[in-house]
């Protein structure tokens, strides 16, 4: 006896109740008739790919990260922050430095 | 001239990828669908079983589908991903019988760079629906976040420190999306080992963060996660002979000994708290696994233990989902797919399984070839099909298969009807006419004799008979209209024409009838013991032919009669009783109709008239007003045509007698033509006796049959198992055999491979007769290996190739020839060589030895099968494997390793040398045409070689510059080739002998491009239809049959260049009209794509699209049709009709 096949999910207890064993019988020996369609149904959402390469967003988000904790620090003007980093950091942001001065 | 090809599927894929379980058709609808590479089917599960929903075609090989249930919806939605990378979700929307798939989002989720993963696509759904997961390439992990409201879902990559997932699975009832892992780590420090690990995913921050749990050094052969749902939450890590359940602190490792055997492939969960799940082996045996529960103090609930069971034998899974009340599907690639029953109590055998329905799968094809077994001027299809213990061969014929039961000598049969004498259940009762007379022949059990019925008129010939009651039936003869008791009352009543004269037709239901004395037109109205004349008319011209079938099914009365006149060459409908004309539709010509139908197939009605010489019209028939409309025409023989109307299946048939027997019947609400495996048949009727159930009788010239009918359907599949794999057939005619090369796995007991044996009875072990190569006992070092290991080896596996002689007529497997073991053999023919007049089977082995990278040794051996023996007649020995043979004028064409070589058959009956060609890096398919030689390459495409019959030489002619990596080649004409490669493309080559200068003539045009999306496996010359007398508007020739992985029968036909641009017109039309579902362009789908590049299809008709221009509605063909030009064969244009492309379109759907 399998009592392990005891009690198997009924969802609805009519399904395959009136099964037939007679081959000819079945319904499932009917095709499905093919599905087509000529109504062009909008789409809701379209589905995109981020154009960011991973190394780039991973650094914009540790820059970010160091950068948000300095805002809250200071909650000044790009300028001010620009420049804070630059005094505060080594040789990578010193270029930003540049480009935020040069953009003022 | 440009040479242009049209490419049409004769045969859909069978294969199942990938099956789910879900309200998808609406929330109160249990449905099944199916993946089948290109195609997905609906089903809904009903009491009475399966029902099919619909089919839908995607433009794209399915790689991910899976049910979901979004956030706040009451059914489940659909995500599909395709090969190309294609993204959509999928709702379907259901508008009473009509259903809508509407697609929610789509979009493309290729990335430029990155390495496609070796272990394919990889997708998943969280459970909670807050992001789907792919995993396309090495390294990356896309996840598309799943939200409502925004009009963009903006996928993002994640970086994957493990390069090589196997298998990734998200997991329940955790706060963030999460997923577990098994990945393989490929330093060799670590022993290639397999680790499990597990990451949560911010949606925020796009990136992994470390998990709830990892496992390392997990089995080495792990390849499968289970995620469990609620209350145990956690995952299952399936491997080859361990199951373990992990969630962090909790970790289960079982070992059961009844899943060592064969690695598991699938699963499928049971109950929604994840309680119990079933799992499918290689070998097709199907367990349960189910997770034992523990309730802890604080009322939580953990897994305590994990148990396997064995359930029985299936086919061979790849997929399996749990329906409802223990039905369960199991989808197969290598085999049949099935439905299946677990049954709480096991039958004799032991198994908890009972097979209820299988689905034939042809998938995957390996080799096939086309033959005429009947003679009826038509080919079938046998192919090596399935793999392992669901090998088969399947014959796939054109038409309908009647199978004899029985049969009567009995010359003249003018007519034949069954009866019930005197109950409701089954004919007994079958009555004949002759010129002139009629008989009565009763049917107890399977026994028939003649007997004698009080009343009933032999003196006559009957023009039909039927029953009123069970007890009363009424026969129409020349000489009058007849109501004759069948329970020994005689003769009731009778109507003779008040002149006496004869009485020339008649037609009749249960209620009612109708008679034509030359023009005159007399109605009787019936009841029992009753005829009453009910009404009279006179034609304009004499009735050639008339019918009363009741319109409605399941109605016994008919308002409408149809009647086809002489003279005038017309067929009307009249209104009953009055006799009222509402229609005459003049069919033109001079060959009078013979036999008239009205008939309702899938709803609709329709009026069918043959006429003398064979050809038929049929219309559209107004049920309520009688008009005709939609006139077409179709040939169907040269003879006479007789509609008899029958039930199959519960559906409508007519059965048209004549030379070339056909069967109407309707498929997706189109009639179809099928011709049946008989060759003329003058008279048929329906017939179903305790003796004989459901069959039909059919008469002849000579002879009375009695036989039963195949499935109606447009392709007719028969069966033979093998039990093993098939992997190469050669059809010989002088022996009326087949030769197929087959492959069995057989098990070494204990530690010496000497000991081997077959692990379960197939065709090589089973034959009638036996012989073996040699030393088919093992050789090499591997029969002396050391026993020390055997107690944890439960048995080595080793392939044992076999040629197998199979008789034509029976497919009884006459004879087995085994070969060596490590031998395989690789290639089969069968030919006549030099003059020598006996035809051989050829075949060629290589021996297989792992150290080596490809065979060093092999041998082509000659068979000669005669008077039920197989002999052997000559060896030669080769260097390398003969991957493809041919019959090459007289001599052994083979390709071996990189080389081709012509081997010459001596008087002293051996293979001798005379040339070889040296320019391939493995030549594996070779294809000839008189002098020419076609070679496919492993990686570099095709190469055209002639032989100098002179200098005993080959000469390279031209070759395809195109790195393509061969998978089929065929010689279309002298100078256009056609090859198949392994990114699921076709393309086609044409040589250039007119070019300048050499070097462009070595180099061959490639002229067609075009994405299959099916892996082709073997192209075949040949046809699976008649070509049909009569004049036809498809110049089709040089057709092509395709066979391929997924089971999909192809077929491509060369079409001239005016032909190609008028459908190419048609296409661009359809492409546009026809909204393709995920939104996926036409022209993306098809265009020629491999990892290398991507060119837009050319000199390529997609068939598939073209047919569908049937299916659509009047108003969408109009629209197609407006502004398009055809040339009616005057050489002029003209704007082209509805009609005209139905009828071209229509023309081309009988190609195949």
């Amino acid at each position: 006896m399998g009592d392990f096949l005891k009690g198997l999910p009924s969802y609805n207890e009519n399904n395959f109740a009136r099964y037939h064993a007679e081959s000819s019988c079945r319904i499932s020996n009917q095709k499905p008739t093919v599905y087509i369609s000529t109504r062009d149904y909008p789409s809701d959402q379209v589905i995109t790919t981020e154009k960011t390469n991973i190394l780039l967003r991973y650094l914009h988000q540790q820059w970010d990260k160091k950068n948000s904790t300095k805002k809250r620090d200071s909650n000044r003007a790009n300028l001010e922050e620009g420049a804070e980093t630059s005094s505060a950091s080594t040789k990578m942001p010193r270029l930003e430095a540049g480009d935020d001065s040069s953009q003022t | 001239m440009a040479h242009i090809n049209y490419i049409v599927t004769a045969h859909k894929p069978t294969a199942v990828s990938a099956c789910e379980t879900g309200n998808f058709t609406s929330p109160d609808d249990l449905n099944l669908i199916i993946a089948k590479n290109t195609r997905m089917e609906i089903y809904s599960v009903t009491p009475e079983g399966l029902r099919p929903v619909k089919e839908v075609g995607i433009y794209g090989r399915i790689c991910v589908m899976k049910l979901f249930r979004p956030v706040g919806e009451s059914k489940d939605h659909m995500f599909v991903l395709t090969a190309k990378y294609n993204a959509m979700i999928l709702e379907c929307q259901q508008d009473g019988e009509n259903i809508e798939i509407i697609t929610r989002a789509h979009g493309n989720v290729q990335d430029r760079i990155g390495r496609p993963s070796e272990t394919g696509i990889l997708g998943i759904i969280d459970p909670q629906c807050r992001c789907i997961g792919l995993r396309l390439y090495d390294g990356l992990f896309k996840v598309i976040p799943l939200d409502k409201d925004n009009k963009e879902l903006k996928a993002f990559n994640v970086r994957l420190e493990e390069l090589s997932v196997i298998d990734i699975q998200f997991l329940h009832c955790c706060n963030h999306p999460t997923v577990a892992l098994i990945h393989q780590d490929s330093s060799v420090k670590d022993h290639h080992g397999r680790h499990v690990r597990t990451y949560e995913i911010s949606l925020r921050d796009k990136e992994f963060t470390k998990g709830p749990w990892k496992q390392n050094n997990v089995e080495t052969e792990a390849c499968m996660v289970i995620p469990v749902p609620e209350p145990y939450g956690g995952a299952l890590i399936i491997g080859q002979e361990s199951v373990t359940y992990h969630k962090g602190d909790n970790y289960i490792p079982i070992a059961p000994p009844a899943i060592k055997l064969n690695p598991l492939i699938c699963y499928g969960r049971v109950d929604s708290n994840g309680s119990r799940y079933l799992l499918g082996d290689m070998a097709g045996r199907l367990f349960m696994l189910l997770l034992e529960r523990e309730e802890k103090m604080d009322g939580t609930q953990v897994v305590k233990d994990l148990k396997v069971e064995l359930l029985g034998e299936t086919t061979i899974a790849e997929c399996i989902t749990y329906l409802d009340n223990g039905v369960v599907f199991i989808g197969s690639r290598l085999g049949d797919s099935q439905l299946v029953k677990l049954n709480v109590d096991p039958d004799e055998n032991g198994s908890f399984v009972q097979i209820m329905e299988t689905f034939v799968n042809l998938g995957p094809i390996v080799d096939m070839c086309v033959v005429d077994l009947e003679r009826q001027g038509q080919g079938q299809l046998v192919t090596c099909s399935g793999a392992f213990k669901e090998g088969s061969l399947r014959i796939i014929r054109n038409g309908i298969g009647i199978h004899e039961h029985a049969n009567i000598d009995l010359p003249g049969i003018k007519g034949i009807w069954p009866l019930k004498m005197n109950t409701d259940d089954f004919d007994n009762l079958l009555v004949m006419s002759f010129v002139g007379q009629s008989r009565v022949l009763m049917l107890s059990g399977e026994e028939v004799e003649e007997t004698e019925l009080a009343g009933f008129d032999g003196d006559n010939q009957t023009f039909v008979c039927v029953n009123i009651t069970k007890d009363q039936m009424l026969q129409i003869t020349q000489r009058s209209v007849r109501l004759v008791s069948l329970s020994g009352g005689g003769l009731l009543c009778e109507w003779t024409h008040p002149d006496g004269r004869n009485i020339s037709l008649a037609s009749c239901n249960t209620t009612q009838a109708v008679i034509a004395a030359g023009s005159e037109l007399h109605y009787f109205e019936l009841a029992p013991g009753q005829i009453k004349h009910a009404g009279q008319t006179t034609m304009e011209h004499e009735v050639a032919c008339l019918d009363i079938t009741p319109l409605k099914e399941g109605e016994s009365l008919a308002e409408l009669i149809a009647v086809g006149l002489w003279t005038d060459i017309s067929s009307r409908v009249l209104r009953l009783p009055s006799f009222e004309s509402l229609h005459t539709e003049m069919l033109g010509g001079e060959i009078i109709p013979r036999s008239i139908l009205m008939a309702t197939f899938e709803g609709l009605r329709y009026l069918l008239v043959a006429l003398g010489d064979g050809s038929l019209f049929y219309f559209s028939l107004n049920p309520t007003t009688g008009l005709l409309t939609n006139k077409k025409k179709v040939t169907l023989g040269t003879q006479p045509t007789v509609l008899r109307p029958f039930r199959s299946m519960s559906t409508t048939n007519v059965f048209a007698c004549s030379d070339r027997p056909t069967v109407i019947y309707s498929s997706n609400h189109k009639l179809v033509f099928s011709n049946v495996n008989l060759r003329e048949v003058n008279h048929m009727c329906p017939l179903n006796s305790e003796g004989y159930p459901d069959s039909l009788a059919l008469a002849n010239d000579t002879t009375l049959m009695i036989g039963t009918i195949d499935e109606i359907q447009k392709l007719h599949i028969r069966t033979i198992p093998l039990g093993e794999s098939p992997r190469r057939i050669a059809y010989q005619e002088a022996s009326q055999t087949f030769g197929v090369i087959s492959m069995r796995i057989d098990v070494a007991e204990g530690s010496s491979s000497a000991n081997s044996g077959p692990i379960r009875p197939s065709a090589s072990t089973q034959a009638q007769s036996l012989s073996s190569s040699a030393g088919s006992k093992p050789l090499g070092p591997s029969s002396t290996g050391v026993g020390d290991m055997s107690d944890y080896i439960c048995g080595e596996e080793q392939e044992i190739h076999s040629l197998l002689i199979i008789d034509q007529h029976t497919f009884e497997v006459l004879h087995a020839h085994q070969l060596m073991a490590n031998e395989c053999a690789t290639s089969l023919i069968s030919a006549k060589l030099g003059e020598d007049p006996n035809t051989y089977y050829i075949v060629g082995t290589a021996f297989v030895n792992p150290e080596e990278a490809e065979p060093k040794q092999g041998r082509l051996m000659i068979f000669h099968y005669s008077e039920g023996k197989l002999t052997q007649l000559a060896e030669k020995e080769i260097k390398g494997a003969p991957y493809s043979m041919q019959d090459f004028n007289g001599k052994l064409l083979a390709s071996i390793n990189s080389s081709v070589r012509l081997f010459e058959w001596t008087a002293e009956k051996e293979l001798r040398l005379e040339c070889s060609n040296f320019n391939n890096i493995i030549a594996l398919y070779v294809k000839v045409k008189g002098d020419f030689v076609l070679v496919g390459d492993l990686m570099r495409s095709i190469t055209l070689l002639a032989y100098k019959q002179r200098e005993g030489q080959f000469e390279e002619i031209a070759k395809d510059c195109n790195p393509n990596w061969m998978t089929a080649i065929e010689i279309l004409d002298d100078d256009n080739f056609l090859g198949a490669e392994n990114s699921f493309n076709l393309f086609t080559c044409q040589k250039d002998s007119a070019a300048a200068t050499d070097e462009e003539r070595s180099q061959m045009q490639e002229c067609g491009l075009f994405h299959y999306g099916e892996f082709v496996n073997v192209f075949k010359p040949g046809s699976l239809v008649m070509q049909h007398a009569g004049e036809t508007l498809t110049p089709i020739q040089n057709t092509v049959l395709i066979g391929t992985v997924h089971g999909a029968v192809g077929l491509v036909s060369q079409i001239p260049q005016e032909f190609f641009n008028f459908l190419m017109d048609v296409q661009t039309r359809l492409a546009n009209m026809i909204k393709s579902v995920g939104k996926i362009d036409h022209s993306f789908w098809r265009s020629f794509h491999t990892e290398r590049k991507t060119e837009a299809a050319q000199g390529f008709i997609d068939g598939d699209l073209i047919e569908s221009f049937l299916d659509l509605t009047r108003e969408k063909m109009a629209e197609v049709v407006q502004g398009l030009q055809i040339d009616d064969g005057s050489g002029m244009k003209r704007d082209a009709t509805v009609e005209d492309l139905v009828k071209i379109v229509e023309e081309l759907t009988r190609i195949h």
